[in-house]
């Protein structure tokens, strides 16, 4: 069949109109001898994107049968869409349409209008060779499992697992150790500004348990798992076998860790001192209801040393400091006559309701003592004050505000799931800022202190954000939509040589042995384009971004 | 009335109040889920804050790029509804069954007719100080707020307009456009909407600087707010990124940066003060490498993983950190042409640099037009004047009222991340209360 290709320039007012000159370009490419083999149809219209224009444009491609469409106008951030559907409203695949920008790269930056006019053939000359190497793409719809598995059972997957359980979606919640609650379980009490705290914290484990539509597997893990958004098939590996489950996404929720202070040089001190993690002093108190010395006293001096590890580790922990004031009140609520010294490298309370807990305590008779430099060795301190003098000090008691590093299983994971980790050792999110629950692979989210050190607050807060995601992306019933330029592998031309698997971010090139070539998971794809770049046998090809639809349009709009 | 009449009157539509970063990333969700959702702002374009900054931290990503695809999704999606230049007057009802009355002000240019090109600029005789730039610029009574401002279609200032104030007849702006945009009989609106869940995000200001003297804000050109700097750095503001201080051509050789400014007023440290004075630092050495610069700061609140990295880059090339208890105690005063800021110094006694810039870095403090929607939406705030969410909870973002959610610097100082986060988890907890009460 031979092509018909209309091509229609907008004037868009006298934005375009008054700069090139459309009537020429009317009269050239029509005339033009390469498209002796096509037919042509030409027009200018007013204004494409109004109303009108658009259903002047719908009639023109029913009634004069295009088989390819090219528009002149303005920048395709302001109406590719609009004109994509202006085609969906016609025979016209929208894949065989192309949007050339004559208003901000011809009209509004040369201020010739010959020169314009120029410009703007040749680009349109790019875009209707571009077209005529372009194929139909066609969207696919797909099936979803609304279920979730969720990786960890503290705080974090508690949340994520209550905020999404319901009639329509069962949650299966993976706990390595033999009970749900995490490390915050293990706490004595909660801060101020936390509400109800522990309390609530008992509240949501029992809410767990008594839901029906959440599955929890206690001293397990995840043992393999293949497949994309809408359709993971997970095996989760437990004491007595192994369970397959489906699920539409997956939720990272393991945790954290805390640095061994004996890794750190500025710290040393053996078992029988009287020096304590923060964690252990949350224990103690929960256990023996007091905060007391290895021979049974209660401490009359008590230092509290933050930052521990922050250097080593390149980052700040968040909660440490927030946590230590905590712990400075548990003393003075067990006696006003205990000493207590916060020495700490500036106080990090990004909480509102934090600064008045720090002055509450302050006021209480607690010291904080701002330093640069510290060494414990034992409960013997030695310091650097903030204005070079040194100083040292002996005291009952030391404790310590361990680093948060990532939980020792962060980077099996990381392998099983295919998701990066980052410089600091947490997962890496998908965008720091703007995308901070996603990560790589789409349906695959991380939330909690696994992501980063954060407290309990904002744990629940990125359990809600990436249960937001999903509530609103894999609803029950519906289908979804995956990207339809994506990269295909031309297996005649692959030479094995796998530098695509490497490049790829989304894990959606796999390599087939049997044939010795890659494979591209489709549904996983989307269409970034660089194995395409990769590749050194040419064996790889993005729909809608092919070689040779980009050489037709460079070839010509350069000529 | 019966029962169905309640059933029928039942909504899925959900309001968005606040069109900053949080209330676009949340009515994204929503309408991906089918939502409809109306997104009102107040102001004449959406973005909210972070399109003011040049770059954003920790990474130096530019924002625009960071922002502008999220702009054009929200405009482009056929299930939001974005009411720009409008106020919520009223909410109504109980979740679920909202009715919300919205007055959307004149724009006097038509959304449909105009495409943007700003061809009514010039002609307009009407020359005022941009507020949208912190006044260190100039625009027309007809205008965009910025350059690349979304959506892109200009708004006259009836206050300014010769013709819309009765000074006296004036159709400049009209006559330019060639598409008969300018509509200057074009009247406030109310409209009325059926909601299920509303969204707060009103987001947050600056800490009024001049309500501490002795920092010299007002007081000498040379003292800058952070918002000013940011659109002193901006290439798309006043002096497209030139850093000439304040009504003079004069590049600063010595600039000092005032962490904590407000703090002790305010009561809370705002968490973003620090990273933002550090990475303003790396700006001014970045267009001035010959500049000397001070960050006199108490605290250095970090609370990310990736921050402190960042931190370390700036001490080591960029700046010379000065410790002092409490640098919003600091006095700035006139020094010969240019500055002398006196602080207290780590060891208690009072010392001094000379500056010829100083930036004061503000807290966060909530924005005006929050303590307003409290009001119409009977919502309690906390005692900092942010909207209180989850009282009894550990972290929520539920207000005091059922079916309303705050997200975002509405409920507390946030970086960018922490205000996504809160966005989705909004999102989230708007299907789930929708998902409950229209069951």
């Amino acid at each position: 069949m031979k092509a018909k290709v209309g091509v229609y320039v907008c004037e868009c007012g006298p934005n375009i109109a008054s700069k090139v000159d459309l009537d020429r370009i009317l009269e050239t490419l029509p005339a033009l001898d390469e498209y002796r083999e096509i037919e042509l149809v030409v027009k200018k219209y007013g204004l494409l994107c109004s109303a009108d224009g658009k259903n002047y444009l719908e009639e023109e491609i029913k009634s004069n049968g295009f088989t390819h469409l090219v528009l002149g106008a303005c920048s395709p951030r302001d109406h590719n869409k609009t004109f994509i559907g202006v085609c969906k409203k016609t025979d016209l695949n929208p894949y065989l349409y192309k949007i050339i920008n004559i208003r901000e790269h011809c009209a509004w930056i040369i201020p010739d209008k010959e020169k314009a006019t120029e410009k703007a053939i040749s680009y349109l000359r790019g875009g209707i060779n571009r077209v005529l190497y372009q194929s139909s793409l066609f969207e696919k719809q797909l099936d979803i499992d609304p279920d979730v598995v969720v990786i960890g059972g503290g705080i974090a997957g508690i949340e994520t697992a209550l905020s999404l359980a319901g009639e329509k979606r069962n949650i299966y919640l993976i706990e390595k150790s033999g009970k749900i609650g995490g490390k915050s379980s293990r706490f004595s009490s909660l801060l101020p500004r936390q509400g109800k705290g522990l309390a609530l914290i008992e509240e949501k484990i029992e809410k767990v348990s008594a839901n029906p539509f959440i599955k929890v597997f206690l001293e397990s893990s995840l043992e393999s798992i293949i497949g994309f958004l809408g359709n993971f098939e997970i095996v989760v590996k437990s004491k007595n076998g192994n369970t397959d489950i489906k699920a539409g996404a997956i939720v990272v929720a393991s945790g954290y860790g805390l640095i061994d202070p004996l890794s750190s040089e500025s710290h040393s001190y053996s078992e029988s001192d009287d020096v304590y993690t923060s964690l252990e002093i949350e224990e103690m108190l929960k256990e023996h209801g007091k905060i007391m010395t290895k021979s049974g006293k209660e401490p009359a001096s008590v230092a509290l040393v933050h930052c521990v590890g922050r250097e080593e580790k390149g980052y700040c922990s968040r909660i440490c400091c927030n946590y230590m004031i905590k712990i400075a009140r548990y003393l003075k609520d067990q006696s006003d006559a205990i000493k207590v010294t916060e020495f700490h490298k500036g106080l990090c309370m990004p909480d509102k309701g934090d600064q008045s807990f720090h002055k509450a305590m302050a006021e209480r008779g607690v010291e904080f003592r701002r330093i640069q430099k510290i060494t414990q060795d034992g409960t013997k301190i030695s310091f650097t004050g903030m204005d070079g003098s040194p100083g040292n000090a002996d005291f009952d008691m030391v404790i310590l505000a361990p680093a948060i590093v990532p939980s020792e299983d962060t980077d099996s994971l990381a392998e099983l799931l295919e998701i990066p980790v980052s410089e600091t050792g947490f997962f890496q999110e998908m965008h720091q800022t703007t995308d901070p629950v996603a990560t790589s692979i789409d349906g695959i989210f991380v939330v909690g202190a696994a992501h980063s050190p954060k407290g309990i607050t904002d744990s629940i807060f990125f359990a809600q954000a990436a249960a937001g995601r999903i509530l609103t992306h894999l609803i029950p019933g519906e289908k979804i939509v995956p990207e339809v330029k994506v990269t295909e592998v031309l297996e005649a031309f692959c030479t094995g040589c796998q530098n695509c698997l490497d490049v790829c971010v989304y894990g959606a090139i796999s390599y087939d042995e049997s044939k010795g070539v890659s494979v591209v998971n489709e549904v996983v794809c989307r269409g970034c384009g660089n194995c395409f770049g990769s590749c050194p046998s040419g064996a790889l090809r993005t729909k809608h971004f092919t070689n040779p639809q980009l050489y037709q349009e460079v070839r010509e709009a350069i000529r | 009335m019966t029962e169905d009449y309640i059933t029928m009157n039942r909504s899925d539509n959900v309001l968005i109040i606040g069109a900053g970063l949080a209330g676009m990333k949340a009515g994204l969700l929503l309408a991906h889920a089918g939502k409809k959702v109306y997104l009102v702002e107040s102001l004449p374009l959406i973005g909210g804050k972070v399109i003011k900054n040049e770059e954003s931290f920790p990474n130096l990503e530019c924002s625009t790029c960071m922002v502008a695809p999220v702009q054009q999704d929200v405009l482009q999606n056929p299930n939001i509804e974005t009411l720009t230049h409008s106020a919520v007057e009223k909410i109504e009802g109980e979740a679920g069954n909202f009715r919300a009355v919205i007055k959307k002000s004149a724009r006097y240019v038509s959304m449909t007719d105009c495409i943007g090109c700003g061809m009514c600029f010039d002609p307009c005789p009407v020359s005022l100080k941009n507020a949208w730039e912190e006044d260190l610029g100039e625009r027309k009574a007809i205008y965009v707020p910025c350059a690349g401002a979304l959506p892109n279609v200009p708004v006259i200032d009836p206050d300014q307009c010769l013709q819309l104030n009765g000074q006296q007849e004036c159709s400049a702006c009209a006559d330019s456009c060639m598409f008969g945009a300018i509509k200057l009989d074009d009247k406030d609106e109310t409209i009325e909407v059926d909601i299920g869940a509303v969204i707060i995000s009103t987001g947050a200001e600056t800490f009024d600087a001049s309500k501490l003297p002795e920092l010299g804000y007002g007081k000498y050109p040379g003292v800058y707010t952070p918002f000013e700097f940011e659109r002193l750095f901006a290439s798309n503001g006043p002096t497209l990124g030139e850093l000439t201080i304040r009504d003079s051509e004069k590049t600063p050789g010595k600039i000092a940066i005032i962490h904590c400014v407000g703090r002790q007023q305010v009561g809370y440290c705002s968490s973003v003060c620090c990273m933002y004075s550090l990475k303003f630092a790396h700006f001014i050495k970045s267009k001035l490498p010959d500049a000397e610069i001070f960050n006199i700061h108490s605290d250095i609140c970090l609370p990310d993983k990736n921050y402190q990295k960042f931190f370390n880059k700036v001490k080591e090339s960029d700046t010379t950190l000065i410790y002092s208890p409490s640098p919003e105690e600091s006095k700035v005063s006139q020094n010969g042409s240019g500055l002398k800021v006196v602080y207290t110094g780590a060891d208690g006694k009072e010392q001094h640099v000379e500056a010829d810039m100083v930036i004061l870095s503000g807290a966060v403090i909530p924005h005006p037009e929050g303590s307003s929607v409290a009001t119409i939406a009977g919502l309690n705030l906390d005692s900092y004047g942010f909207f209180e969410a989850g009282k009894d909870d550990i972290g929520s973002v539920h207000t005091s009222r059922e079916g309303v959610f705050v997200a975002g610097s509405a409920e507390g100082p946030k970086d960018i991340q922490s205000s996504v986060i809160q966005a989705e988890s909004a999102a989230g907890q708007v299907m789930i209360c929708l998902g409950e009460v229209n069951r």
